[in-house]
């Protein structure tokens, strides 16, 4: 599964700047293009953010898991009501293992663009969507049961 | 259609992700508020508003490290220089939620309040600094306690005889929970009054042991000087629906009462506070947002007084309009109730109202618009008419005459 993991992470590349790099900012173009260069192929996409208390206690959580599934399609994307220092960001990363994951950012304040990413997402935090290969969506609101993940990226590394 | 296309398309089935069906406008959408640098009130993500009693309009607004303040004589059209709160920049907790206010009290100082992060983990602490010559100049920022606890979310509120009453979002319960080796989720909620305008603070009481950490507090005085707050609660099995705590005098606390019974579940940060106006009756009107398992979206409710049960909430939308951010005025009579509704390329705000104390309501209608990004529509009264205040781009700062009072 590791293999198979670290083959798909080769061909598609998990796009967008990885955590360390000044995050990019989450566009309609950018984002596209991203879950373009996923299509088919299973996705988490988990947004936090650096001033959401349960989102700080779940990270690590999220780092354990990079770390164990190297390869890991995990794309964070961080959501915070004021800009954020990107050295504070990749500091905060670093520190939950996510370090080499790659990390967006939404503009403060911009309701829009989370409509288009999930029209059922409020802007609550943590959130995690579980994007099968086949497209179909689990969303997850607050801090995830790992194990339901674990479980999840299993069925989906699996034919 | 290509492979790539296909996948794209049971993408878009299986989820409502939006994807390339959808027009892409990227430089639209690239239009960040992190590419605005200065102090000024064109880079502000929040702004919040104040009727003073000589009728000018006061703005308060944050930028990434900076509180400024001007005056308006013309209802917002233009502000006069900007005066800088917090003269050594800080790392606001700022958002629509966190924003920073300011307050008129009896003598005519103005108080105002923020929070700023102290620490690299996130800890911050409430401020306040006063004018005592009409917002020339503010003394320098102090904080409302001295616990060492995080504090967020401050609101503050006047009563006739120029004390001012704080309230905010207090971790001084988690902090212990914490080093006695016990996680304890949330926050509580914690006051203080001045008797000098803001220069110092009594001792910071907590009034709400558990209560939601990432949420605005709403604060309202009734005709009797008595604060009335209503904000995100924690309840049993990860509850966070929203609590109204009446005071019965000024240091006394009335009991917890649950508005609504929404049950939403969240173990995290819905960052997503309520509202709330005491009219001169007496009643209470509470607005506020949910994705609770019983109802989703933006609902009002109505107390006919403290003590009084909420009415049956009222939708004020359907949840698939994405509602979000209520805001309610009282005045004479008449009630206001505003909110946001976002779609994919633009955000409208929407208005409803009431002429007999919010027992019924007009249908709702469209009072502002923008393709921008936007912080939380906010009503405003000076006595006499109402005005939804709104911070938007490209708009810029907008004071929208609604209605005037009965």
């Amino acid at each position: 599964m590791t293999r198979r993991f670290l083959v798909l992470a080769a061909i598609l590349g998990l796009t967008g700047p990885a955590a360390g790099e000044t995050a990019a900012t989450v566009t309609a173009q950018a984002w596209n293009d991203m879950l373009k260069a996923h299509a088919g192929q299973p996705l988490i996409l988990h947004f936090w953010g650096m001033t959401c208390g349960p989102c700080q206690l779940e990270m690590p959580e999220w780092g354990k898991l990079a770390a164990e599934r190297p390869g890991l399609p995990l794309v964070l994307v961080e959501d915070d009501p004021m800009p954020m220092p990107a050295a504070h960001v990749a500091d905060h990363l670093g520190k939950a293992g996510l370090a080499g994951v790659a990390n967006w950012v939404l503009a403060p304040g911009d309701e829009r663009i989370r409509v288009r990413i999930d029209s059922a997402w409020a802007g609550e935090l943590p959130y995690t969507l579980l994007v099968g290969r086949d497209g179909k969506t689990e969303r997850i609101a607050g801090a995830a049961d790992m194990r339901l993940v674990r479980q999840w990226l299993d069925r989906e590394t699996t034919h | 259609m290509s492979d790539i296309l296909r996948s794209l398309c049971a993408l878009l089935t299986g989820l409502g992700l939006f994807l390339s069906t959808v027009p892409v406008e990227a430089e639209e959408m690239a239009h960040h508020h992190d590419a605005c640098v200065g102090t000024g009130l064109d880079c502000a993500l929040v702004a919040t508003p104040l009727f003073a009693k000589d009728g000018s309009l006061w703005l308060i607004w944050a930028t990434a490290d900076q509180v400024s303040l001007a005056r308006s004589a013309d209802l917002g059209h233009s502000f006069g220089p900007a005066v800088t709160i917090n003269a050594k920049p800080l790392r606001l907790d700022t958002g629509g939620d966190g924003r920073p206010v300011v307050i008129e009290d009896a003598k005519g100082r103005l108080i105002s309040a923020f929070a700023y992060f102290k620490d690299d983990q996130w800890n911050a602490r409430a401020l306040v600094a006063t004018s005592t010559d009409r917002g020339q100049h503010f003394s320098p920022p102090h904080a409302i306690s001295d616990d060492p606890a995080s504090q967020r979310f401050p609101v503050l509120a006047a009563d006739r005889s120029g004390d001012v009453f704080a309230a905010w979002i207090d971790k001084r319960i988690v902090a212990a929970a914490k080093t006695a080796g016990h996680a304890m989720p949330g926050a509580s909620l914690a006051f203080a009054w001045s008797r000098d305008g803001g220069e110092t603070f009594g001792p910071g009481r907590i009034f709400q042991e558990a209560s939601c950490e990432c949420c605005r507090l709403a604060l309202a005085m009734d005709d009797r000087d008595r604060p009335t707050v209503l904000f995100r609660a924690m309840f049993p099995d990860g509850v966070r629906d929203h609590g109204v705590i009446h005071f019965l005098d000024a240091s006394t606390p009335g009991p917890m009462r649950h508005v609504a019974d929404d049950h939403w579940v969240l173990n995290g940060c819905p960052h997503h506070g309520p509202a709330l106006a005491v009219s001169a009756s007496g009643a209470l009107h509470a607005a506020w947002f949910t994705q609770g398992s019983l109802r989703k979206g933006v609902f009002y409710a109505r107390a006919e007084n403290a003590d009084a049960e909420f009415s049956a909430p009222m939708a004020l939308s359907s949840a698939d309009r994405h509602p979000a951010r209520p805001a309610v005025l009282a005045m004479g009579k008449k009630v206001w109730l505003v909110w946001k509704e976002t779609e994919e390329t633009r955000t409208t705000v929407r208005l409803m109202d009431s002429n007999d104390d919010g027992s019924s309501w007009s249908a709702a209608r469209i009072v502002a618009e923008t393709t921008g990004t936007s912080d939380h529509p906010l009503l405003i009264g000076d006595g006499h008419h109402a005005y939804l205040s709104w911070l938007s781009r490209p708009e810029g700062y907008r004071l929208i005459p609604l209605e005037t009072a009965q």
